[in-house]
């Protein structure tokens, strides 16, 4: 049996549907993702995990009890929010003290686990500090240190990053992550950065418009989109479409140029099909670094320095296409304009479901 | 570590401003401004201060300040601290209970904005009009009088109330107090953050236990506040308290109004130690006021 | 989690009645001037009244001069702290909001005691008199023509307008005339429709400088004797406070009217 279990949850609000018959099965430990745009009904699902929301359908189960009915306040979940939302009328150490002693835990256990949340957030000497005394950083560990403080069942972090600036948003995924894993405690994440959850997740549920699309760990995710929205949400892709030459083969015509695909469903189409073919930027590459099933007639288009990454607009065909290549000093960059040839393996040519 | 060499000497690089600044000719532009604040607040204000400190001849005497303790002065001051602090009471507890009701009720749109609209409304009505519509309505023939004898046979003015007394005038000073209350209090409401509350509950803290550690703390300041302006807002009244008893309440502004139409406390001088007090009662009140302002903006700022 | 609605419903339904009762036994009242039937006699008599007109006018007079002072002196001067002098901004308000101390009543007593007679002699001649009531008037008004300017030009982020319009080469005239005037028309026009409020209304300063001329005095000279056209008196002086506060409204500056409230006539 596992941990946490969402059994066919729906929630419908004044007619408008926000989750529908979601499925999903945590274990004990585990980090899960809900990933998707706004208004995915990600934000909902997490609520009604809490108790924020009556599910209007389906059961929560959390370690063997049915929870669905159960009132937030005795559900020992612990919950971090976006805004903080860190009671600004107490002191860093009162805020992590509250949830214990709404348990009217002795006063001496309290200090203690007060000080043991500070040490695990690295803020040992901003427990007297109020929150407007601190970052935006700095506050979100406070939330995450009064949320942890209460030993909850389930961790609960509703876009805990989406407010703060980016270099601190890497920072403190990366500590939330560690944390997680040294107390070994379930936990939900809710973003709607794909990057965010491809670097900290287990698994990741992939939602649109109240519906699941996909469940899978970053890299099944990344790798083998199961849908044309997974697909396209999370990473960049090269998108085109193609004409089904020869099912058995796996050979896909566009704009006259002809791809080998390794991907299954193609067998499964007929001969003049039309389907979305797709390929990420870093499965491309030049025909001189290696051979590939495909070898293709290209035209430079632009070149852009991402840094680490350098980003080859080429043209094949009638469509552009982005290449990635890893930036090093040593790298002749071909000059816009010119003719060339890349090349990319079959197996990185997948066919699209809708 | 060179790329941190080359950080302070670019820092160090940098233009400093001039030791000795150019005389600046700023307040040129403000000066209009300062000298009709001169002339028609400061110099009002000190010709009353200084006169306050002066004897009939012009000498310097603290008479006038201990004149402020004779019975019927302390006992216009108390008249109006407790109609202040009773109206500032009643209108701050209602007006606090109607601006959370609109804000947190799901009222309907509609209900929300025509009630915002007659609160400005209704705070900017009194005076004297206020005052004959509360005679209308509960002066010996007023319209709630008479239908409560006739229907009820409850005769309020037998029952002792009387609208030309002390606490017929709250009533009346309620009609500006509350509407005021709900427009200044509603913000502070409104900056109630709903994660707050759920927060609280998810760390297990009942409905009442929110309200006792988080809700009424934090909007404390901002109660206090309030009803610190309520305060000042019927502490400055006349014109109400003037129409609504023909002068006869004994309140410090009536007192005031006496003694500028005829000296009737036989010492003008004391007419001004008598309006320092009240400007310095009023300047405690707004030092605490914004004292408890800044405290409720840093809790409640989004 | 859900409130009980009955208590919301309860307050609100409670503060209707006593904001509504008032105004509905006035208005009662004020349509029973002839015996035993209902008729707007007393309005008529309001209005055939030689003092209660003269009176309507000279107070819009007066609010439509406290309203081009106090403009022309904080426009400029805001503009000016602003752009030019952010070090005087603690200065400027701190003299703005100063008002809020000082009663009506302590006003107008040293306002008289400075002006009348001696050096000055203002209330001496009518002209004097009325000047003395106007400067009264953007004293009290000042807290809240200060805030609303001052907001209206934070919202419009004057400074980068200002740099803006200077880098595309027009002259202070343009600037001022064409580019932040307008761009402050709503929050000048609901410091307009405030300050007309409170001047109509008020009692306090005029009864002691300019008496019956003004027409809060002449509501209450009313009341003393004449309960009928009295009623008819309230009942336009509400009205007219209630559409100087829609007007408020339409120029759509939320919030504006809070701000003046305790300016108001007491």
């Amino acid at each position: 049996m596992s941990f946490l279990i969402l059994e066919n949850l729906s929630k419908v609000f004044h007619n408008v549907t926000a989750v529908e018959d979601f499925n999903l099965s945590v274990e004990r430990g585990e980090f899960i993702s809900f990933l998707g745009p706004s208004g995915c009904g990600k934000t909902t699902t997490l609520r009604m995990i809490a108790g924020f929301e009556t599910p209007t359908a389906g059961r929560i189960i959390l370690n063997d009890k049915d929870i669905t009915h159960v009132p937030p306040n005795r559900r020992n979940v612990g919950m971090v929010f976006q805004s903080y939302a860190l009671f600004p009328n107490m002191t860093v150490a009162q805020n992590i003290a509250f949830g214990l002693r709404i348990r009217k835990e002795p006063e001496d256990k309290i200090k203690g686990r007060v000080a043991e949340m500070l040490a695990l957030v690295h803020l040992e000497d901003k427990g007297n500090n109020f929150p407007h005394q601190l970052s935006g950083g700095q506050q979100q560990r406070v939330a995450l240190a009064r949320a942890l403080a209460i030993r909850p069942q389930v961790l609960l972090l509703d876009e805990p990053l989406s407010a703060l600036d980016a270099k601190i948003r890497v920072a403190l995924r990366a500590e939330i992550r560690s944390i997680q894993r040294e107390l070994g405690i379930t936990a939900i994440y809710v973003t709607h950065d794909q990057e965010e959850a491809l670097s900290i997740s287990d698994r990741i549920v992939v939602m649109l418009q109240g519906k699941i699309e996909q469940i899978g760990t970053p890299f099944e995710i990344y790798n083998f989109p199961a849908t044309n929205f997974v697909a396209s949400f999370v990473g960049t892709l090269n998108t085109a479409e193609a004409e089904v030459l020869d099912p058995e083969q796996g050979i896909l015509l566009m704009d006259g140029v002809r791809f080998i695909s390794a991907d299954e469903d193609v067998r499964t189409k007929r001969r003049g099909d039309k389907v979305r073919m797709s390929i990420r930027p870093e499965r491309l590459s030049f025909a001189a670094e290696l051979h590939k099933d495909n070898v293709l007639d290209c035209v430079i288009e632009n070149i852009t320095f991402l840094g680490s990454v350098v980003r080859i607009q080429v043209r094949i065909g009638n469509t552009k296409f982005n290449m990635d290549t890893f930036n090093n000093p040593f790298l002749a960059l071909p000059r816009i304009g010119e003719r060339s040839k890349v090349t990319c393996s079959k197996e990185a040519v997948l066919v699209l479901k809708d | 570590m060179s790329s941190n060499r080359l950080g302070v000497a670019s820092d160090d690089g940098r233009p400093k401003p001039p030791l000795l600044a150019q005389p600046s000719f700023s307040w040129i532009g403000v000066l209009p401004f300062l000298l009709f604040v001169f002339f028609f607040l400061i110099l009002p204000s000190l010709t009353l201060f200084v006169g306050a400190f002066q004897d009939r001849d012009g000498n310097f005497t603290l008479e006038n300040i201990r004149g402020l303790a004779l019975p019927n002065i302390l006992s216009a001051y108390w008249v109006t601290i407790r109609i202040s602090v009773t109206t500032a009471l009643m209108g701050g507890i209602f007006g606090f209970f109607l601006a959370y009701s609109l804000v947190t009720g799901n009222m309907p749109a509609w209900v929300r904005s025509s009630m915002a609209t007659f609160c400005g409304v209704a705070s900017n009505f009194a005076g004297v009009p206020l005052a004959q519509a509360f005679i209308f309505t509960l002066g010996r023939v007023g319209l709630v009088t008479v239908l409560l004898r006739d229907l009820f046979g409850i005769d309020l003015y037998d029952r002792g109330f009387n609208l030309y007394s002390f606490w017929g005038l709250s009533v009346t000073y309620l009609y500006f107090q509350l509407p005021l209350m709900v427009l200044v209090i509603t913000p502070a409401i409104e900056g109630l953050q709903r994660e707050w509350r759920e927060a609280a509950e998810n760390l297990g803290a009942t409905p009442g236990q929110y309200w006792r550690y988080i809700g009424i703390p934090v909007l404390m300041p901002s109660l206090l506040g309030s009803m610190i302006l309520l305060f000042g807002n019927s502490f400055g009244a006349y014109a109400t308290a003037l129409s609504l008893t023909g002068g006869l309440i004994n309140l410090v502004t009536i007192l005031i109004g006496s003694q500028i139409r005829g000296d009737v406390l036989h010492n003008p001088n004391l007419g001004y130690a008598l309006a320092v007090g009240m400007v310095v009662v009023m300047s405690v009140m707004m030092v605490i006021y914004y004292a408890l302002r800044r405290r409720s903006e840093y809790w409640l700022k989004r | 989690m859900k409130r009980n609605q009955f208590w919301n419903w309860f307050w609100i339904v409670l503060s209707l009645i006593y904001f509504f009762l008032p105004l509905y036994a006035t208005f009662n009242f004020s349509l029973k001037a002839r015996k035993g039937e209902l008729s707007l006699l007393a309005y008529q008599q309001m209005i055939d009244d030689p003092r209660v007109l003269p009176a309507l006018l000279f107070s819009t007079q007066i609010g439509i001069f406290t309203i081009l002072l106090g403009l022309l002196l904080l426009v400029p001067t805001v503009y000016w702290v602003r752009l030019k002098a952010p070090r005087w901004r603690p200065i400027l308000e701190f003299f703005s909001l100063l008002p809020f101390v000082i009663p009506a009543i302590v006003l107008v007593f040293g306002l008289i005691r400075t002006y009348s007679g001696g050096v000055f002699g203002l209330t001496a001649t009518f002209a004097g008199t009325n000047f003395l009531l106007v400067a009264g008037y953007v004293v009290i008004c000042l807290p809240y023509l200060y805030r609303s300017i001052d907001a209206g030009m934070a919202a419009i982020d004057v400074v980068t307008l200002t740099e803006a319009a200077q880098s595309l080469g027009a002259d202070w005239g343009t600037i001022l005339f064409r580019v932040i005037v307008p761009n402050l028309r709503s929050a000048m026009l609901s410091a307009a429709f405030l300050t007309m409020a409170i001047v109509l209304g008020e009692f306090t300063i005029a009864s002691f400088l300019v008496g019956l001329r003004a027409f809060g005095p002449v509501i209450w000279q009313v009341g003393q004797n004449r309960a009928y056209q009295a009623s008819a008196l309230v009942i336009v002086s509400f009205a007219i406070t209630w559409v100087l506060m829609g007007l408020i409204n339409i120029v759509g500056r939320r919030g504006a009217a809070e701000e003046g409230v305790t300016a108001g006539p007491r």
